[in-house]
């Protein structure tokens, strides 16, 4: 087990090793900052200027040592288009993310594991296939074109709900929604997919010719069953609901990270792209870690080589 | 006991609280500033966006000289000024000025700061030496200067009012990112509370040398989507919107909030590229030709509502030559000139624009469908800002490009740009004969005799035709009917000058 | 085929039927748009901006779907944006499917020391924010159709990889290839003869469902503005288009998003449904 641990961890130190050398070749590759920071119509001895005053003119690869070396220590740089620090960035727009994520990720789950399991039960009913079916078009649509109709249809026409912005928890409801759905929709048909399989497993069988009540059997035995690739599931949603959240910060206009890293995109500021790529990529491999290890915590019976 | 000791105590206070708060919220309501974008930088000599980040930098700080929304130069921390021969100017500066860390306002103070915008990395963003050509700065005495430029030139005080005065031991003491987050000016405002990305808090200088203004508190808000920004408006949760769309300004008009209107300064065009990758387009006839293809008052009547009216010339009303004549849209005599240039059969035309004006896609799109009536085959491209100002300064872009230069009331500043080889010419236009009248309007002091070569100028320049020329921008502006403030065409707010009605 | 078996047939082909019809109609309005659509999808009509869909008031029967912001017909260019959610799914499936497999054949059947890089590389992969990667990529390399084409592969080779390494190691352990392999058969005819055959239909089923992961992720980067651009409409860029629009014309951004959510339905039935098929562990 410890040498398994030690192994996920080198394999996830290189993982980001990986990462953080290919946002920054990709970032360099693109155009020159100076153009965006300078004022319209700077001349060129301004720029050049600039451009060493920012340390651009240095080599690629001591430019990428030195932001190596100080993102170890919590420093991954200075936005130049945004002017502050891009730690203190993402700190303050990371609540928020966060918030959304929680909530999304809440929401889903509220919606899937229930659901899953009565339609489980009530299998081929006329309940199975009307949520199925829109499971399969929850599924099919683009989350946030679902969001941008709950839009027209909440805050445009009955005008209840803000349009976006960010503020008291009404402002939540619409973007935790639209982050929720796919995934909501990904793990009801999941949940009644493993639902399915436990009910029919030998265990519940033996359970059953026992005796036990069915209420414990569906409680106890059926629920825990079947949650353990929910769980292994339910970690990814995670994660992708954070890169989901991407788009839908975008639409709502929502302060987190996913539309602070949107912007230094289309101003090309690579100090804030490498940092909130970076800081994703430490989050998904965290994720992928813990989910590793519940896994070994639910079910004993896996084997990790 | 202790809990009803400050149970009591609570309600004492709130009942204290109670007229005080109403009286206020009659009074002096904190007035909120809705924009679609963050204020970026509070260094004063960082400043490069009109709003928010620009109206935020004018109200914590002052300059020498303001620009009144006519372009007209009006005192501010000058009081007075002259021109003592050709290339000196004389300020006469205000007196009894303090920053609000105490330091005084002196000569000196102009000394540290216009030195300070010098250097890297404002240098690359302060436009004041550059245009000017300011050599020197001369301390007269405590309260007089003079500033040496090394030619004549009328642009001085245009410059000089974004040319702002922070407290020159702080700003030379304090690291430049400590400085950007925590001004320390003269101005009308001081900074109250700035959440990042959010929220930006103005409080009152009650002691500004020019008297308090009566709005106390001043919020800027970033709400990037424009249908937000007009509910909150409607709501009455915001008092005034930067940034509305043509489709959507009607919205602004409810039961608490008005709609104003202000035809704008930038003109708009699409640049012609004539270093592109277009070759025809270097033939005046078919940069004329494309001119006369699409139909800009149409245009101009639907997509933008009726809101503005098309260009008449490269330079803003009122110094616009008024002799150049429109190019009609006259599909046929669009083909006859390109018939004329040899590109009878049209040519393949990609049309690019930037993320930087709202309906880039949507003016390239229609103006693409006017140009294939004529036999141009257009491509569109959406490009990433950074590399669209890279074409523009290099003049590179591919064909023709949706551009608004600034919004420039300064015939001087508005012609230099198609000057050959000036960084701001990204149609990579040239021609020595308009040159030579633009330079020598920029240094002759007679205001008859520049307004006649300037004029020369423009007649030149509107036939040669570097520009689809379109319309200048309108902007669009959403008040509370609780406040009066009158807007200005460049987007600069200046809070200290609204008041309640 | 009695009442009974007709009824079996379609119980148990039924998902398989809906989805192999939508994606019928939708190949077909891609390849024979010019002679579906009632107008030239950028034909620009300022007089008749925002036009509402027939059925709702102010709506006329000349556009049925109603019109955008600069007057264009709506339903001419959802017809004609099928082109290009069409072939943005096939390039990038072809493109992921070739990349993927051959990287889970190698890995699956060499294991070791490859297994272990590849695998590296699938993690590498796994954990990037793939929106922001791809929105990256775009913005620095420019769109166009081939760019979309070659990130939105790179968004799905991993689905195949995994799979077709699963698959390739199971079938490697079996003992008539362990077989074939002690007796000196050489490589790539293990690989063709006894391998190919196994892992034809898995990567079937991914191609399916990855068909129409990439027409979502077509959309989803059109929306952002970095999608293939140019000339000719596609649904994820004519919901960016209406994204300014919501307040006035609902139309313009609900009508791309059905057309989308209806394809990747197809697609997702039809993987269900070939899953079912194919996959005897999935079949009750």
């Amino acid at each position: 087990m410890p040498l398994f641990l030690f192994k996920r961890f080198l394999q996830a130190v290189l993982v980001l090793i990986g990462v953080s050398f290919l946002t920054f070749i990709v970032a360099h590759l693109t155009g020159d900052p100076v153009e965006l920071m300078a004022r319209e119509n700077a001349t060129l001895e301004d720029k050049q200027e600039l451009r060493a005053f920012l340390g651009l003119d240095r080599p690629l690869a001591e430019q990428y040592l030195s932001f190596v070396g100080k993102a170890v220590q919590g420093d991954l740089g200075y936005s130049f288009v945004q002017r502050a620090p891009v730690t203190q960035l993402i700190a303050e727009r990371l609540p928020a993310t966060l918030q959304l994520a929680a909530a999304g990720f809440l929401l889903a789950l509220l919606i899937s594991v229930p659901l899953g399991i009565v339609i489980a039960l009530k299998r081929n009913t006329v309940w199975d296939v009307v949520v199925t079916a829109l499971a399969m078009v929850g599924q099919a649509a683009p989350g946030f074109w679902i969001g941008l109709m709950l839009v027209v249809l909440f805050a445009v026409e009955l005008q209840i709900l803000p349009v976006s912005g960010y503020g008291g928890p009404l402002y939540l409801i619409l973007p935790a929604i639209t982050l929720a759905l796919q995934s909501a929709a990904r793990l009801t048909r999941l949940v009644r997919a493993s639902m399915l399989e436990v009910l029919n497993a030998d265990y519940i069988r033996t359970a059953r010719s026992k005796g036990l009540r069915e209420r414990t059997i569906l409680f106890i035995h059926a629920f825990r069953g079947a949650m353990i690739p929910v769980v292994t599931m339910a970690g990814l949603e995670l994660a992708e609901l954070v890169s989901g959240a991407f788009i839908t910060e975008t639409i709502f206009a929502w302060p987190g990270v996913g539309r602070l890293a949107v912007n230094a995109v289309y101003q090309r500021d690579f100090p804030l792209i490498q940092g909130v790529v970076l800081m994703a990529a430490v989050f998904f491999v965290v994720i992928n870690f813990v989910v590793d290890v519940l896994y070994v915590v639910i079910d004993p019976r896996v084997k990790l080589k | 006991m202790r809990i009803h000791r400050s149970l009591t105590a609570g309600l004492i206070a709130l009942t204290l609280a109670l007229p005080a708060q109403s009286l206020w919220a009659q009074d002096a309501a904190p007035v909120v500033i809705a924009s679609s974008e963050d204020v970026i930088s509070l260094d004063p000599h960082m400043l490069d966006s009109n709003n928010p980040t620009g109206s935020v930098i004018w109200s914590l700080f002052d300059s020498l000289v303001r620009r009144g929304s006519d372009g007209s130069p009006q005192p501010r921390l000058a009081t007075e000024w002259e021109r003592v021969d050709d290339v000196t100017w004389r300020f006469k500066l205000r007196e009894g000025v303090t920053f609000s860390n105490g330091e005084p306002f002196n000569a000196q103070a102009v000394v540290v700061n216009f030195a300070r915008m010098d250097t890297a990395p404002f240098n690359s963003v302060q436009q004041l030496h550059d245009q000017t050509g300011l050599t020197e700065v001369r301390v007269v005495d405590d309260y007089t200067i003079e500033l040496v430029t090394e030619k004549p030139t009328v642009n001085m005080l245009y410059w000089l009012a974004e040319a702002f005065i922070a407290a020159p031991g702080y700003i030379t003491d304090t690291a430049p990112d400590v400085v950007a987050g925590a001004p320390v000016g003269s101005g009308p405002y001081l900074l109250g509370e700035w959440k990042r990305g959010d929220a930006l808090t103005l409080v009152v200088n009650e002691t500004y040398w020019g008297g308090a203004p009566a709005v106390k508190t001043v919020t800027f808000r970033a709400i990037p989507e424009v249908s937000s920004r007009l509910n909150e408006l409607r709501a009455g949760t915001v008092d005034l919107v930067v940034g509305i769309t043509p489709d959507s300004a009607e919205q602004a008009n409810s039961d608490v909030s008005e709609l104003v209107k202000i035809e704008g300064l930038r003109k708009m065009h699409m640049g012609i590229s004539i270093k592109g990758e277009q070759p025809a387009l270097a033939d005046v006839r078919v940069r004329q030709a494309l001119n006369h293809a699409v139909d800009v008052p149409t245009i101009v009547a639907s997509l933008m509502g009726g809101s503005t009216s098309p260009l008449v010339s490269i330079v803003n009303p009122p110094n616009n030559n008024p002799d150049p004549t429109p190019f009609a849209y006259d599909p046929e005599k669009a083909k006859a000139l390109l018939a004329e240039a040899g590109f009878a059969d049209g040519f393949p035309l990609t049309l690019q624009w930037s993320t930087r004006f709202d309906g880039g896609k949507e003016v390239s799109e229609v103006v693409g469908a006017y140009l294939e009536q004529v036999g141009i085959k257009p491509s569109y491209e959406a490009v990433e800002i950074g590399q669209f100002r890279a074409g523009l300064s290099s003049a590179s872009l591919k064909g023709i490009y949706f551009q608004g230069w600034a919004a420039l009331i300064n015939p001087s500043v508005e012609l230099v740009i198609l000057t050959c080889g000036h960084v701001d010419n990204s149609s990579g236009y040239c021609n020595p004969e308009y040159d030579k009248l633009v330079i020598e309007a920029a240094q002759t002091l007679d205001d008859a005799a520049r307004q006649k070569l300037e004029f020369a100028a423009q007649a030149i320049i509107w036939n040669d035709a570097p520009w689809l020329y379109l319309w200048r921008l309108p902007s669009f502006f959403g008040i509370s009917k609780k406040l009066s403030y009158d807007f200005r065409a460049d987007n600069y707010l200046e809070p200290y000058l609204i008041t309640y009605k | 085929m009695t009442r009974a078996t007709a009824r079996r047939f379609f119980g148990r082909h039924a998902i398989g039927l809906i989805g192999l019809t939508i994606l019928f109609l939708v190949v077909t309005s891609a390849l024979f748009a010019p002679w579906i659509a009632p107008h030239p999808p950028s034909a620009v009509n300022l007089m008749a901006r925002l036009v509402p869909p027939a059925w709702v008031e102010g709506g006329t029967f000349s556009h049925v779907l109603g019109t955008d912001n600069l007057g264009r017909d709506i339903l001419s260019r959802v017809i004609y944006g099928a082109q290009i959610s069409l072939s943005v799914g096939a390039g990038a499936v072809v493109i992921g499917a070739i990349i993927g497999s051959s990287v889970g054949l190698l890995a699956g059947y060499f294991g070791g020391w490859v297994d272990a890089v590849l695998s590296f590389l699938i993690n590498v992969q796994l954990s990037f924010p793939f929106t922001l990667l791809a929105i990256f990529l775009l913005a620095t390399f420019g769109g166009g159709f081939l760019s979309v084409v070659v990130v939105v592969a790179l968004a799905t080779w991993v689905n195949y990889a995994r799979v077709v390494r699963g698959q390739v190691m199971s079938v490697t352990n079996q003992d008539y290839v362990e077989a074939a392999r002690s007796v000196g058969v050489p490589t790539l005819r293990i690989l063709r003869h006894y391998i190919l055959p196994n892992i034809l239909s898995p990567i079937i089923v991914v191609a399916s469902f990855s068909m129409a992961q990439a027409i979502l992720t077509e959309a989803a980067l059109s929306f952002l503005g970095v999608g293939v651009g140019g000339t000719q409409p596609s649904w994820g860029m004519m919901l960016n288009d209406g994204r300014n629009y919501l307040q006035n014309a609902w139309w313009m951004t609900a009508m791309p998003g059905i057309a989308t959510a209806l394809t990747v339905l197809a697609g997702n039935l039809c993987g269900d449904w070939l899953q079912d098929r194919t996959d005897p562990r999935l079949r009750q």
